[in-house]
Formats: C-alpha cells, sequence, structure tokens
C-alpha cells in the first residue's frame, strides 16, 4: 500500500514531467496565461539548500522532538520556505492551504500515509517560486506528499543495520558506543536521503511546473485550482473520523454556520474562544462528570476481588517507594539528562526491526552509568533497554519513568529480574501509545493547527473573504501554533516522565480511573469540532458555475437560489459526504484520484467557449464547465470581498 | 460474523488499534486473550482504561477467551479481537473459534527472529504456528493499519 501511495506520487509528478517535456502544439494549449499577474522568484542554490536543510530538521531530532510536531506541518514549512525565498506572508498562507489535506494525519508504529513535510517544505517552495495561488499549491503538494514516503520508508529499512552496530557496542559495555550508534548513523544517513532530493526539487522542480502547466490546456488547469478546493474536503472528512462523534457533532456545524454567515469576517480565534466556552458548558450540562464506563464500579470491584494475584514484590517494586537512604541514588539531573535524550532522540534511528528500540537504549545511558558499575551489569542493562520498543513519545513516558525507578531499585537490590522489567516495558508502551496517540496526533495538533491555519489563511486584512484566493497570509498563524504545541507536547511529556519514576504503576491507574484524559478528549472534542467546522468553510470551495435564464435574468444556480438559503452548502455537502465515504471504508487514496478526476473533468468547457482564463477572478466573466474556480460564475461581488 | 478484525499484536491495544482500526472497523467492543494480562491485576486494569470512552475492553485468558469469542462470534455487536502471539490464536481455533482471517498486526523483533515484513517478525515456533492455522483453513495476513493491502502469509513464507 506505501509502495502503492508512492506510485501515484509518482504518477502525478511522471504526468507534469512528460507534460513539460510535450511540444505545446500536441496539446493545443495556451501561451503562457497562468504566469500572467503573477509574481515569479527564482530559487537560488543557497535558497534551496535552506530548505533542504529544513526538511532534513523536520523529520531529525535536533529541535528537542518538536520536529515533528512544527517543521513537519507544512503550515509551519510554508512560513520558513517564505522567510527564505522572501515572502513570509506568502508561504505562510500557501502552507496553511496545503496542510488541510493534511490534518487528519497520524503517523502510528512506523506507518507513514504520505509524507507531509516532503508536500510542505517542495510545495510551498514550487507553489511560491511559480507565483501560484493556494488552491493550485493544494493539489500539486499532495502528488509530492505521496512521492515523499519513499524517504521514510527508505530510511526505516536501513536503519535497522545501524541497531545491530549498537548491539556490538552493548557487547563490549560501552555506554557512549551505543548512544553514538543511536544517533550518528541514522542521522547522516537521514541528512543524505532528505537533503539531495529537497534541493533538486528546490531548484530545478518550480521551473519543470511552470512548463508543464504551461502546457496543459487551460481549463485542466483550471481543474487543478478547482480541486485545491475540494481536496482540503478529504483532511477535514479524515480528522472528523476522530472527533465528529456523538454529541459534539453539532458544534461542527455551529462552527461552520459561524463562519458562513459572517462572510468569514470572524476570527478563527475568536471561534475557538467560544469553543472553549462550549466545551466548558458541555462538560458541566450535556455530559455530567465522571461517568465513564470503563471506570465503572463493577470493573473496579472486578479488578479489586483479584488483588491478590499480583506478585508482592513486584507490586512494591513499582508503587515508587523511595530507595534505601545507604543504595545508590539517581538525581534530579540524571533523570532530567534521561528525559531530554529520549525527547531529543527518541526517533534519532528510527527502524523496522526496533522502532524506538535504540532510543530507549539512548535515554537510559545516565541511569546505567549511574546504578551500574561492573562491565557485566553495564552490558546486561544496554542489551535489556535495546530491544524493539515503541510508544508514543510524550504520554508513553509514564513507561520510561517506571522503569527508571525499578532499574533503581534492582541496583539496590531489590527482588526485579529481566521479566518485571520487559513485562511493564511490553505491557504499557501499547495502552500509553493508544492514549497518547489519540491525546496528542488526533486531538491536540490538530486543533492547534487548525486554529493557526485560520489565523494564517483568515482575515488578516478584516475585509476580504478568506477564500484561497483572496486572502492575504498572516505568519503569525504559524508562529502560534508552533508555541502552542511546543508548550503543550512537552508539558505532557515531562509531567508523565516524573510522575512515572515517582509513583510509577499508581500514577498510572490513577490517571486513568480519574477520568481527566476522557474529559479532555471531551472538551477538545467540541473545541476541535467548532474549529474544524470554521476551517471547511474557509478552505473547502465548490462554485457551480452553470446559469440558467429566469424571466429574462442570467441566474446562477448557486448564488441566486442555494448560498442565500444556506451560504456554503453545497461545500459542507460535500465534506459531510466524504465523511460518510470514509466511514463506509472508502480508501481516502480512492476518493483523492476521484476527486482530482471529477475537478478537472468539471473545468472542461462543455457549454461552449466561454471566458476561460485562469486567472480570471472578475465576476462577470464566466466558463461554461461545470465548477468554476474561485467563485460562482455571474455573481456580483459580495459588498465585503471588493478589492 | 461479527468479530471484525481478529489481530496478533504484541504491543495489544496501542496507536494503530485505537487510532486507526477501531474507527475504520467502527468496532464497538475490544476482547483481548492474553494469559499474562488476565492474570495480572495491574495490566489488565491498565488495558481495560487504555480504550476510548464507550469502547468496552475485556481481558480473558485463554480458556475463558474461547467461550467469549464463540458467544461474540454468533452476536451482532462488531468486535476486534487481540492475542499477543500465534499460539493463543491457535488455541482459540482448536477450542471451535470461527476465525476466517488472522491478520498479523505487530510482532516485534528479538534475538533468533526472522523478519518478514516491516515491523514483523517470527519465531521458527510462531511460523510452525501460523502456517498451522493456514492448515486449518484460517487464513493469515499482513496488515498494520486498516489502509494498507493485506500481504497473504503464503507470499512471503519460502519455506512452506
Amino acid at each position: 500500500m506505501r509502495r502503492k501511495y508512492a506510485a501515484v506520487g509518482a504518477c502525478l509528478a511522471l504526468v507534469l514531467v512528460l507534460a513539460a517535456a510535450m511540444p505545446g502544439a500536441v496539446l493545443g494549449a495556451s501561451s503562457g496565461a497562468v504566469a500572467t499577474g503573477t509574481r515569479q522568484i527564482t530559487v537560488g542554490a543557497w535558497q534551496a539548500a535552506l530548505i533542504a536543510i529544513g526538511y532534513y530538521l523536520a523529520n531529525s531530532p535536533w529541535l528537542f522532538g518538536l520536529a515533528f510536531f512544527t517543521l513537519y506541518r507544512p503550515l509551519v514549512a510554508g512560513f520558513f520556505v517564505g522567510l527564505i525565498l522572501g515572502d513570509p506572508a506568502q508561504g505562510t498562507l500557501i502552507g496553511a492551504a496545503i496542510n488541510v489535506p493534511y490534518l487528519g494525519f497520524i503517523s502510528a508504529g512506523g506507518t507513514l500515509p504520505a509524507d507531509a513535510g516532503f508536500a510542505g517544505w517542495v510545495g510551498t517552495t514550487v507553489a511560491l517560486a511559480s507565483g501560484f495561488d493556494p488552491a493550485k499549491a493544494v493539489t500539486i503538494a499532495f502528488g509530492l506528499g505521496l512521492l515523499g514516503t519513499i524517504i521514510f520508508y527508505g530510511r526505516m529499512a536501513i536503519d535497522s543495520v545501524f541497531a545491530h552496530w549498537a548491539d556490538a557496542r552493548a557487547e563490549k559495555a560501552d555506554i557512549a558506543g551505543v548512544a553514538l550508534m543511536n544517533w550518528l548513523p541514522g542521522q547522516l544517513l537521514l541528512f543524505v536521503i532528505s537533503f539531495v532530493p529537497v534541493f533538486l526539487f528546490a531548484l530545478n522542480g518550480p521551473t519543470y511546473v511552470q512548463d508543464a502547466l504551461n502546457r496543459l490546456p487551460l481549463w485542466t488547469v483550471n481543474g487543478l485550482v478547482i480541486a485545491g478546493g475540494i481536496l482540503p474536503a478529504i483532511g477535514i472528512a479524515l480528522n472528523m473520523r476522530f472527533i465528529f462523534r456523538g454529541s459534539a457533532v453539532p458544534y461542527f456545524f455551529i462552527g461552520f454556520i459561524l463562519m458562513t454567515t459572517t462572510h468569514g469576517s470572524i476570527s478563527l480565534v475568536v471561534v475557538a474562544a467560544i469553543g472553549l466556552a462550549l466545551a466548558y458548558l458541555h462538560l458541566s450540562f450535556v455530559r455530567p462528570f465522571p461517568t465513564s464506563p470503563a471506570t465503572s464500579p463493577a470493573i473496579a470491584a472486578e479488578a479489586a476481588a483479584t488483588t491478590g494475584a499480583a506478585e508482592p514484590s513486584d507490586a512494591g517494586a513499582t508503587t515508587g517507594a523511595p530507595a534505601p537512604a545507604q543504595g545508590i541514588r539517581l538525581t534530579r539531573g540524571d533523570l532530567l539528562k534521561s528525559w531530554a535524550l529520549w525527547t531529543f532522540f527518541a526517533h534519532a534511528n528510527y527502524s523496522y526491526e526496533r522502532l524506538q528500540g535504540t532510543g530507549f537504549a539512548h535515554a537510559m545511558t545516565p541511569i546505567i552509568r549511574r546504578l551500574y558499575t561492573t562491565p557485566e551489569d553495564i552490558r546486561a542493562a544496554l542489551q535489556r533497554h535495546l530491544v524493539f520498543f515503541n510508544t508514543e513519545p510524550n504520554f508513553g513516558n509514564v513507561v520510561h519513568g517506571t522503569v527508571i525507578a525499578m532499574e533503581e531499585q534492582r541496583a539496590n537490590g531489590a527482588a526485579i529480574d529481566d521479566d518485571a522489567i520487559n513485562s511493564v516495558k511490553s505491557g504499557l508502551m501499547g495502552p500509553m501509545a493508544g492514549i497518547g496517540d489519540t491525546l496528542s496526533q488526533s486531538t491536540i495538533t490538530p486543533i492547534l493547527l487548525a486554529l493557526g491555519i485560520g489565523i494564517a489563511g483568515g482575515t488578516a486584512s478584516g475585509t476580504a473573504v478568506p477564500t484561497l484566493s483572496g486572502a492575504t497570509g498572516n505568519p503569525l498563524g504559524a508562529i502560534i501554533y508552533m508555541v502552542l504545541v511546543s508548550i503543550v507536547i512537552v508539558t505532557i511529556g515531562y509531567t508523565a516522565w516524573m510522575q512515572g519514576y515517582a509513583r510509577g504503576r499508581s500514577f498510572v491507574t490513577e490517571i486513568l480511573r480519574s477520568g481527566t484524559i476522557d474529559r479532555v478528549l471531551i472538551g477538545a472534542g467540541v473545541l476541535g469540532n467548532i474549529v474544524l467546522g470554521a476551517l471547511a468553510a474557509n478552505f473547502v470551495v465548490v462554485n457551480l458555475a452553470p446559469t440558467v435564464t429566469i424571466a429574462g435574468a442570467r441566474m446562477n444556480l448557486q448564488a441566486a437560489i442555494i448560498d442565500p438559503l444556506f451560504p456554503g452548502a453545497l461545500a459542507l455537502g460535500l465534506v459531510v459526504m466524504t465523511w460518510w465515504l470514509l466511514r463506509r471504508r472508502v480508501s481516502p487514496l480512492a476518493l483523492l484520484a476521484v476527486y482530482l478526476v471529477f475537478s478537472i473533468v468539471a473545468a472542461y468547457p462543455f457549454f461552449g467557449p466561454g471566458q476561460a482564463n485562469a486567472n480570471d477572478y472578475s465576476y462577470g466573466a464566466c466558463t461554461s464547465s461545470i465548477l468554476h474556480q474561485y467563485s460562482p460564475c455571474g455573481t456580483p461581488p459580495a459588498p465585503s470581498a471588493l478589492p | 460474523m461479527s468479530l471484525r478484525l481478529v489481530r496478533i499484536d504484541d504491543r495489544l491495544i496501542h496507536g494503530q488499534v485505537v487510532a486507526v482500526w477501531l474507527r475504520a472497523l467502527g468496532a464497538r467492543r475490544i476482547v483481548i486473550v492474553d494469559d499474562a494480562s488476565a492474570h495480572d491485576e495491574f495490566l489488565r486494569e491498565v488495558l481495560t482504561l487504555a480504550a476510548p470512552q464507550g469502547v468496552p475492553v475485556e481481558v480473558h485468558d485463554v480458556a475463558g477467551g474461547a467461550v467469549r469469542c464463540i458467544e461474540l462470534a454468533a452476536a451482532q455487536e462488531p468486535v476486534i479481537v487481540l492475542a499477543r502471539s500465534p499460539r493463543t490464536i491457535l488455541s482459540l481455533r482448536r477450542a471451535g473459534v470461527p476465525i476466517e482471517v488472522v491478520d498479523v498486526g505487530g510482532m516485534g523483533s528479538g534475538p533468533g527472529r526472522k523478519r518478514l515484513h516491516r515491523t514483523i517478525s517470527v519465531s521458527p515456533d510462531e511460523l510452525r504456528e501460523l502456517r498451522e492455522l493456514e492448515r486449518l483453513g484460517t487464513r493469515v495476513q499482513i496488515q498494520i493499519v486498516a489502509d494498507d493491502r493485506p500481504i497473504p502469509l503464503r507470499s512471503l513464507d519460502s519455506g512452506q
């Protein structure tokens, strides 16, 4: 399936390259109309190099483990590419648009549906350099994102080799060697396979893509723009799979209607504030806490009934009882060092074979150094922690904290064998990843991203309708997102680590029993639905072109009939339909292909030549296609949309 | 047939299961069959609490799990069954649980284990058990997340 994604990406790229190579006459294409009125930027070698380094950093450990939540996201990538190319506002706007289809993006347990980072860094570069509007960028970037998975899977395969190098170091009880093997070879490899393709793409991609588009018939280029308004529905619907449920459903529509009825003049920050207030009310009144079925008294009683089955030594060892005063104690510095090593290097050598296994061993190096002195003990400890391991690297830190406490007690003579430690690791890493991924990847990140994207692509000027073509980008969207997500993720990671160490198992059961996580998820669901609804109103664009003549007046179906009744009804319908199809297990990739083909077909001038100008923003002119880019045909401009 | 997914996964409940499979299948219950977890009060509680709110998790040992799975297979509710090892699935199959397809979703590497595909490794014993499942008429396939194309064991297992 990964190969299939990459194949589709490669096909999209190939079509563009072929089109570039074909003589314009064969396709009967137009004449550079694509570029009229747009500003092009030539990407210099040093700029391409900076962009390629940026993409490497997005996958690297060097940003305190936050790269995956920040630089990897197209919103943030767009901002930095914009800085490098000298137009951060437009870069942020393009990045924001490219990010929308990736709102439901999740990478769990070494799987990657598409490379959002590649789409963000390369997609923004191509679009910004070519002077494309964001809608066109969305479509092109999506193809690039599929192509980028090759880099991820190549790295996962080769990193397994370096895990064996770490094994060899462990055999020699070489603590520093294990640490080195976790980051150095994997990062050298990653740098090469990230830098080279992105550098070449950034340098030459814009020319290729421009040539290709110049040779395509104009209506197909319009089709790409139309697709740029339709593909975001897939990203929003993918994310809806997680939060558009139960009693939180109405909030999505509230968000959507808030945005459309105010013609987008309401700021996403205000929408989010309303969402927070509603989340509080929802938690207080709609769903009183705590009634989670998972914490029902029946289960608690059942659990209590079998308490005797737990091994006494094991239970005592992991409840965070302090080690004997005269034994070897870990210092706070050891704990912090270990936490920092993990936060930095958990994914430095991410491989199919061990996933975060070498990262775990690396994080344990300060602990092992403090606790064990004989080569035998050191070797055993290193080998114990080099095995397969994978969890969510923030909330999942509970596991590390607990394991460190166990190691400390073991070093002080407590009867804790390898099995006890392994069973805590292998028993906890899965459930903690389940909770952690739900929190960080499918709740916190998409909500904050939606907020950032809304600010970035919203009404910076306060007047323009925030469509893909009209808005001015606001770099603050990317900056606010980066700061917020970093604070939240680091806080979760630090708390889980320290509490896991201090209280071990009792912390895990306490936090799960308290229902705090459920409350956070429910509240976040309310907020997320409102923000997502508002975002759908901004970024999903469907414009019917055909006009009907009623009583001598030429009227557009959408502008004259549908939108006055329910503004944005078509876009809302598309989003809900996409969500429903995904629930019926239609593959997102199939939807992507169908929507893309549909957009291009819908741009064909079936009903006569029309005034098919790709950059015709004027409202009077109209193509004779089914869908129209930028606006419904024949509509007088809304007062607020006038420049 | 309401055993929507019977999955071998040495991490039992985690992100792929909770964030991907559960949603993709619309499953409403998770049944874990694992002797070690069933007999460890702490692990049992963690597993029970790790699924999203509203999705009940049951943890059974192999004997109890077989009875429960037969019962659930006949019922209407869509269920995901998770086990750590092929041996457990084989026991369930032999106890009469109707399993048409078993999904191999996570089997980590380790000493003496052979890599079959990406994150999937097997020991010689486990490979024998998987082959035995195939012989009993259960199709064995590797599918890590719902969007992956399932890969039949037969296409990876040259020694068969």
